[in-house]
């Protein structure tokens, strides 16, 4: 009671300050601080797998980028001397005089360095997948965005689209590489042309759902360009989407290298690659097991990791996942 | 929906169209056309001017541009009399311009040019020294054509025009038959009725048999056109529905004998008979009532499409029957092992290269449990049928898991789920009459695409076993440059494509009344 008494005689206002209206500072908002990105590669990384693929993956990566620099692949070196054909990989060693990393996985029909040839292979593969999946994204990408807002162009792409979904892909791609030659090139064209279409198609859906929601709708309202609706509104949303797509695209442009080559409609002979390899040792496929199953096993483990590392990049650029 | 359904087929003709006339226009105008000399032992065996019109001749029969030999031209105008071997001879005499001298020469120059023919003037090549000084070299013939290019679109319009043929009763052209007549008749082979034809080319043209699928017809006839190269100048309609193997022979009688005790040891198919135009044999007159003597065998192996046909088959039955309950269950036990599990086989057919697993399948099947590798070598037919069918089940069955998986999880957390929970109904129940049902929905669209996408058959498994399947039709003859059968392939696996996503629609519409195609009004 007597506490309560010695307080209340304590002035009240002296406890109190005024402090200057600030209208600027009013205005501001306090949440934590929220970047996309950092909270991606957070969550990206607390997985102990993801950094254990990544490393495999460069370690693939500077592979079969760094060994064919150093180490030409000539798959007609031996091509005169028979006894370097179909050698295993001891009995390749034991042939040049011990270890080398050069003959460890022994020679092919021609004998022609398997281990050489794999990261030759693996770099075309690796260099493909990269180009096609930039070009169909992109063009896939900004065509989809286009496609999905604009109205007239729907109806004409709508058509074009209805006419080539028709086509078996792999119809497609067969007869442009008949038609048009077998190089590096014309094969990256052969699975562009047509390929980012179906992206494209995709994106339009999603660009479809997220233009008509509400917030679009407002900010159309209040007048914001087209620009920043796309750049602000639409992309940022399908962040998750695009990555999604790309760790599927990736590992499925080495695929299809690998199955068309080895039908004998992809790269040329003179293009090291890892659908030829494994085509050309087909037929050695249970009397020279070597030559058959490292090529296929370069590919199945380059489009694995690009997957599940994909697939988990994917995951953790979902929002959702931030909590 | 009757009239989205009559929009759709026509727009789906419509870009059947722009597609076949697409790739014949590439095909043909921007690959060499030569290439298909390359394994041609007439070719080979020819030389010189001989060689260049043999070129014309194989250019005309597949239908690259339309050529006139004046040397018919001479015998049609003249006869085969004097003046036509004298004009033929100038042909082969006279090099340079010489030839232009006579009358009919100039004729034909002035009639095909009209006509916008290029004319050819192959001049006889002749030994120039040595004891033959003068004569022929050997396929030196000199030669005088007209040629013209065909048009790619007149091909386009031909192709279309004769992509069927429906059999009448006036085809064969004989005077002699005058009872023309299509009509029901009882089939004496099979026991049961067949609509039989007099005047068409096959006689029966609708009937039962024992083969599968036991009903047959002849009346319709599909002609995709002819190979180039790979089987050259073979029909490829021929090609990939007649049967293979040895002929396959059973006691049967000949349609005259029939009621008498007379019986043969034939593989002779009697329901494929067509018309004799030639003289039948005096045992022909016996063994047969009427002139259609000539006939297929029957064989003991399946055809191309059959084979293809067998084993996709039977592996989208196995994948739909293990795919989509295990599906389920990875749903239902989800985060547990069986998921995680489930889950690394997923990730195996979906990141791998399908070429890799396929040989995997055929290592492990071949090592563990001595199934034949090679569809050839097999012993027992049946066994080789084995290692093929699984490899095309195994990464199908990792698709239908993903896809059910999922769209089972999209499913778990509606409202009607939790009301179901809260209605007190059992896991069990909610997951297999409420959830799976609608998680289906998606799926059940892609069941024709798999059915129908048997006919095109698989590449790499019939490769990697050696099936005589269709599977690497498109492929082999892309590599052996046979344009024939790249149109062939484009027009059948475009109008199975069309198709299959026609009736994934319907069939979607039929399994949930909930979806429409009708447009109902608003924007």
């Amino acid at each position: 009671m007597a506490a309560n008494k010695k307080q209340t005689v304590v002035n009240e206002d002296s406890l109190f300050t005024f402090i200057d209206h600030n209208t600027i500072e009013s205005e501001k908002i306090i949440a934590p601080r929220y970047s996309y990105w950092k909270s991606v590669f957070r969550v990206f990384f607390r997985k102990k797998t993801n950094w254990g693929l990544l490393i495999l993956f460069t370690v693939l990566l500077l592979c079969s980028f760094i060994i064919p620099i150093f180490c030409k692949y000539d798959p007609n070196e031996n091509v005169t001397n028979a006894l370097m054909f179909h050698l295993s990989p001891s009995q390749a060693m034991a042939q040049t005089g011990g270890f080398s990393f050069k003959w460890c996985l022994g020679t092919g029909a021609l004998g022609n360095s398997i281990f050489y040839g794999i990261w030759a292979s693996a770099r075309t593969s690796l260099l493909l997948a990269v180009i096609c999946a930039a070009i169909n994204m992109t063009v896939g990408i900004i065509m989809g965005a286009v496609w999905g807002y604009s109205k007239q162009f729907d109806h004409v792409m709508l058509v074009i689209y209805n006419i080539i979904a028709n086509v078996p892909y792999i119809l497609m791609i067969s007869v442009l590489v008949y038609i048009i030659g077998s190089g590096f090139w014309s094969f990256v064209f052969s699975l562009t042309v047509t390929g980012w279409l179906s992206i494209a198609y995709f994106f339009r859906t999603q660009v479809m759902i997220i233009r008509d929601r509400e917030y679009s709708l407002a900010s159309r309202c209040l007048g914001t360009p087209i620009t920043r609706i796309v750049s602000k509104n639409i992309l940022p949303f399908m962040t998750s989407v695009i990555v999604t797509i790309l760790a599927t695209e990736l590992p499925s442009y080495i695929s299809m290298e690998v199955f068309l080559s080895f039908i004998g409609v992809g790269l040329s002979a003179s293009v090291p690659s890892l659908g030829r390899m494994i085509q050309e040792a087909q037929t050695a496929f249970i009397t020279y097991p070597w030559e058959f199953w490292s090529p296929v096993a370069i590919a199945s483990l380059v489009t694995i990791i690009l997957y599940v590392l994909g697939q988990n990049l994917a995951d953790a650029s979902d929002p959702r996942t931030h909590m | 929906m009757k009239k989205y359904l009559l929009r759709r087929i026509l727009f789906s003709l419509f870009s059947l169209l722009v597609v076949i006339w697409t790739v014949m226009l590439l095909v043909f105008s921007l690959t060499d056309r030569s290439v298909i000399f390359q394994n041609d032992d007439t070719w080979n065996k020819r030389s010189a001017n001989e060689r260049i019109v043999y070129e014309y001749s194989q250019y005309q029969r597949y239908e690259y541009l339309e050529y006139v030999n004046y040397t018919s031209y001479a015998s049609n105008k003249l006869g085969n009399g004097d003046a036509y071997t004298e004009e033929s001879n100038l042909i082969q005499r006279q090099e340079g311009d010489a030839y232009l001298e006579s009358a009919t020469v100039q004729q034909f120059i002035e009639e095909y040019t009209a006509k916008g023919y290029k004319i050819v003037r192959l001049d006889p090549i002749k030994f120039s020294s040595g004891r033959t000084k003068g004569q022929l070299k050997p396929g030196g013939r000199g030669f005088l054509l007209a040629v013209r290019e065909r048009p790619i679109i007149y091909r386009l319009f031909d192709y279309l025009g004769n992509l069927f043929t429906i059999e009448t009763t006036n085809d064969v052209k004989d005077p002699s038959l005058t009872d023309r007549y299509v009509r029901f008749e009882k089939d004496p082979y099979s026991g049961l009725f067949a609509i039989v034809g007099s005047g068409t080319t096959h006689k029966y043209l609708l009937y039962f048999d024992s083969r599968f699928p036991w009903i047959h017809q002849n009346w319709i006839h599909l002609n995709l056109g002819v190979s180039y190269t790979r089987f050259r100048g073979q029909e490829i309609t021929g090609v990939i529905n007649d049967p293979s193997g040895d002929l396959k022979n059973a006691r049967q009688q000949f349609p005259a004998l029939i009621g008498t005790d007379q019986y043969v040891e034939t593989s002779a198919n009697f329901h494929s008979a067509t018309y004799n135009m030639g003289e039948l044999t005096d045992a022909e007159k016996q063994q047969f009532n009427d002139r259609y003597t000539v006939m297929t065998y029957r064989r003991s192996g399946l055809s191309m499409i059959e084979n293809s046909f067998v084993i996709g088959l039977v592996a989208v039955v196995i994948a739909y029957c293990l795919g989509l309950p295990l599906g389920i269950l990875m749903a239902r036990k989800k985060d547990k092992l069986v998921d995680k599990l489930g889950m690394a086989y997923i990730v195996f057919i979906m990141a791998v290269p399908s070429l890799a697993y396929i040989f995997l399948f055929a290592a492990l099947g071949t090592k563990l449990f001595n199934l034949p590798y090679k569809f050839a070598n097999a012993q027992v037919k049946f066994l080789a049928y084995i290692l093929p069918t699984i490899s095309l089940a195994l990464p199908q069955i990792g698709s239908l898991m993903k896809w059910m998986r999922r769209y089972m999880i999209d499913q778990m957390n509606s409202d009607y789920v939790k009301f179901a929970r809260a209605e007190g109904l059992s896991e069990q129940e909610i997951f297999s009459q409420h959830i799976s049902r609608n998680a289906i929905i998606p799926l059940v669209h892609g069941i024709p695409a798999s059915i129908l996408g048997c006919l095109t058959g698989a590449i790499i498994t019939e490769r990697v076993y050696s099936v005589p399947g269709v599977g690497n039709l498109l492929t082999l003859a892309i590599n052996g440059h046979d344009n024939g059968i790249i149109v062939a392939c484009t027009v059948f696996y475009t109008t199975l494509s069309i198709i299959s996503q026609i009736a994934g629609d319907l069939l979607m519409v039929k399994y949930d009344p909930r979806i429409s195609f009708e447009t109902k009004g608003g924007r």
